[in-house]
């Protein structure tokens, strides 16, 4: 029996839905003397969306600014009403809100506990029973009895969170909330994320942005866009094509950092950068395709204003959320690199290149003798890395890169 | 009606820890605390008994200051809980949008919590019947069945009023000045027997003066805050009579104010 049945969800919105009573009236009168009523044309956030949720399964919501997903969150726990449409939920949601928004600023953080709990559902008793709990996770100790208004937005956040990971609900629905805190509190909220879904066989729906954190705690992930299931399936497989669209997406023009111009964020005036070029027979959009495990060529042309003396170039390929898999430097020569005048011309070659299928940016920074940085951008090219059919069929998800490795595989008998 | 006080009972934990707030807040880092909630009226029967000394007004053996006082104690109750029940939902547009639960806790919350003020002024009413040698007597029983009237009167205007609110913030603007109109329609500044006697007795508007009490006394407050007076002041059984009217008109009223805001419930977080 599915704890979540959704079947041919639509939700539509007027926009700009607030009218004045002056058009109201207007609106009556046109509907009571029998003429055409002034209407807007409808807005639909969630166009026939139908799925089903087993027992225990994490599911991660993704797609873009505007695709559903908070909309779908909100049907899903009630607060919304759907405009056509069903939704079946069986069991108690614990809906994890946003940070601070059953806060009161005024009140100490015991008071806010016993509040936002009874806000999400809690009784009085299971506040009580959870109270310890509570607050030696959100490590506020001490402070526990001080005005929130005084926390720290960090201190807020976490006791926001302890509250609302420690409602018993059957279902667990969680908004955007994994990107707050401090690194350490971070790692924290994954744990008890995975513990809640591992130990205690919760059903939760995570919707969110931080696309690697989701496709390492999620069974199954959706794929949104206007309103629509793009895809619904294994977490590995939908990241892979929500990255692709992200990068492909630009030529919708929703990305601003252009790919064809070579825009800096740092820049002394040294030198420029004049051309980057990612070699490779066949480009899809902006990216250039790269075959997973093939040499990948990039050739850089740099135009040395003054000439820099011992300089470091590193070039490197980072994931659309900027995390650098990799960064090569010319530090590793036997000789310094000296940028003359003119033009200089620098090729790299990056062996195998083992990435996980999806695409990636090229970075390049460029740093004077004293390891300052002169030029530094991101995002400056694309590369797609694709795989085989049959090299999709073998290679596991989940992962970032496949470094190289030997199996060693011996049979012995059994003594 | 039954689903109301199901919803009600369900999240009574919510219910309950929802008015803490509602009346820690208010209170919280202001000096004088809950006292504020007498000063109103205090106020207020201070500025009619001047206004009193001018016009002379009939106020039987009982000291004009104190017949003003109670009729002043379930006014300033139903004018407090209106005004904050209507904005109760616009005012928790951060809750409205992320959490679901029965919507209708707002408006209760709003005017049940204001049944501590009513409460400090009723205490007042006390001293002062005590300070006159006003003796209280039996049918001083009937008080919480006319504070539950009071209550679902003021009830109707918050269910109504917060859903309709969220639509359209004009109601807020509006009430303050409709509240104000029907204080003077309410016999706060004169006690109910001059009506009475200028309609009933005297027929001062001909033949249609009955109708015109009748459609006078569709107001809730005026049946029940002469109830008040005469069950506190008197020793005297409330006046059925004067409150039937709008005992008939609070028997549809509140009903379908609750289903509108029921229905209007559905899109609160979308319009909000």
């Amino acid at each position: 029996m599915a704890m979540i049945e959704v079947s041919h969800l639509t939700k539509e919105f007027n926009l700009g839905a607030l009218t004045s009573v002056r058009r109201s009236l207007a609106n009556a009168a046109r509907r009571l003397t029998g003429r055409t009523v002034e209407k807007r044309p409808p807005f639909k956030a969630l166009n026939d969306v139908s799925f089903s949720v087993e027992r225990g399964e994490v599911i991660g919501i993704i797609g873009h600014n505007g695709a559903g997903k908070s909309t779908l969150l909100k049907i899903l726990s009630g607060i919304s009403e759907p405009t056509g449409g069903s939704v079946k939920v069986k069991g108690r949601i614990a809906p994890l809100i946003e940070v601070g928004a059953g806060f009161v600023p005024d009140f100490t953080g015991r008071e806010n506990v016993y509040l936002n709990g009874a806000i999400l559902g809690m009784s009085r008793a299971e506040i009580d029973r959870k109270f310890e709990e509570i607050v030696d996770f959100s490590e506020i100790g001490q402070f526990i009895d001080t005005p929130v208004k005084r926390y720290s937005s960090g201190m807020q956040v976490k006791l926001a969170f302890a509250v609302a990971t420690a409602v018993e609900s059957e279902i667990l629905i969680v908004d955007e909330v994994l990107a707050v805190g401090d690194v350490a509190f971070q790692r924290k909220c994954l744990d008890r994320m995975e513990n809640l879904i591992n130990s205690e066989g919760r059903t939760v729906l995570i919707v969110g942005h931080g696309i690697r954190q989701l496709e390492r705690i999620c069974s199954r992930m959706i794929l949104l866009r206007h309103g629509q299931i793009v895809v619904d399936g294994e977490p590995g497989a939908v990241s892979k094509l929500f990255l692709d669209e992200t990068t492909l997406k630009k030529a919708e023009g929703a990305l601003t950092e252009g790919p064809q111009n070579l825009v800096p964020f740092i820049d002394s005036k040294v030198i420029e950068v004049t051309s980057l070029e990612v070699v490779g027979d066949r480009k899809l959009m902006d990216a250039t395709v790269c075959p997973l495990m093939s040499d990948l060529h990039i050739k850089l042309t740099i135009n040395a204003l003054h000439p820099v003396r011992n300089a470091e170039i590193q070039v490197g390929l980072h994931s659309p959320e900027m995390v650098f898999m990799t960064k090569s430097s010319t530090l590793t020569l036997p000789e310094p690199v000296n940028l003359e005048p003119g033009l200089n011309h620098i090729g790299l070659v990056i062996e195998k290149l083992a990435f996980c299928p999806g695409t990636y940016g090229v970075g390049v920074t460029v740093f004077d003798w004293a390891r300052n940085q002169i030029w530094s951008g991101h995002k400056l090219r694309w590369v797609l890395v694709e795989s085989t059919t049959e090299q999709a069929a073998k290679l596991p998800t989940g992962t970032l890169a496949y470094l190289p490795s030997h199996w060693d595989l011996e049979r012995s008998e059994a003594s | 009606m039954l689903n109301l006080i199901r919803n009600l009972y369900q999240s009574r934990t919510l219910l309950m820890t929802l008015a803490w707030k509602n009346v820690a807040l208010r209170y919280k880092q202001s000096f004088l605390g809950i006292f504020w909630a007498l000063l109103k009226p205090l106020c207020l029967m201070v500025i009619f008994s001047i206004v009193r000394s001018f016009v002379g007004i009939k106020s039987g053996d009982i000291p004009y200051s104190v017949l003003v006082f109670t009729a002043l104690m379930p006014w300033m109750f139903f004018q407090e809980s209106t005004s904050e029940g209507v904005v109760s939902v616009t005012g928790n547009t951060a809750l409205i949008r992320k959490v679901y639960f029965p919507r209708e806790i707002f408006p209760v919350i709003a005017v049940g919590t204001k049944i501590i003020g009513l409460g400090l002024n009723l205490m007042i009413v006390l001293l002062l019947m005590a300070w006159h040698h006003i003796p209280l007597g039996l049918q001083a029983l009937w008080v919480p069945v006319l504070v539950l009237y009071v209550s679902l009167a003021s009830l109707s205007v918050a269910f109504f009023g917060a859903a309709l609110n969220v639509y359209y913030r004009d109601v807020a603007q509006a009430l303050p000045i409709a509240l104000s109109l029907l204080m003077y329609l309410s016999p706060i500044l004169y006690p109910l027997h001059l009506v009475k006697e200028k309609l009933l007795v005297q027929e001062i508007a001909g033949p249609f003066s009955e109708w015109y009490y009748r459609l006078y006394s569709v107001n809730p407050l005026v049946g029940t805050i002469d109830a008040f007076q005469k069950v506190l002041l008197h020793n005297e059984p409330p006046d059925f009579a004067s409150m039937l009217p709008s005992a008939f008109v609070l028997l549809v009223l509140f009903p379908l104010s609750y289903a509108y805001f029921k229905r209007a419930e559905r899109y609160f977080s979308d319009v909000i």
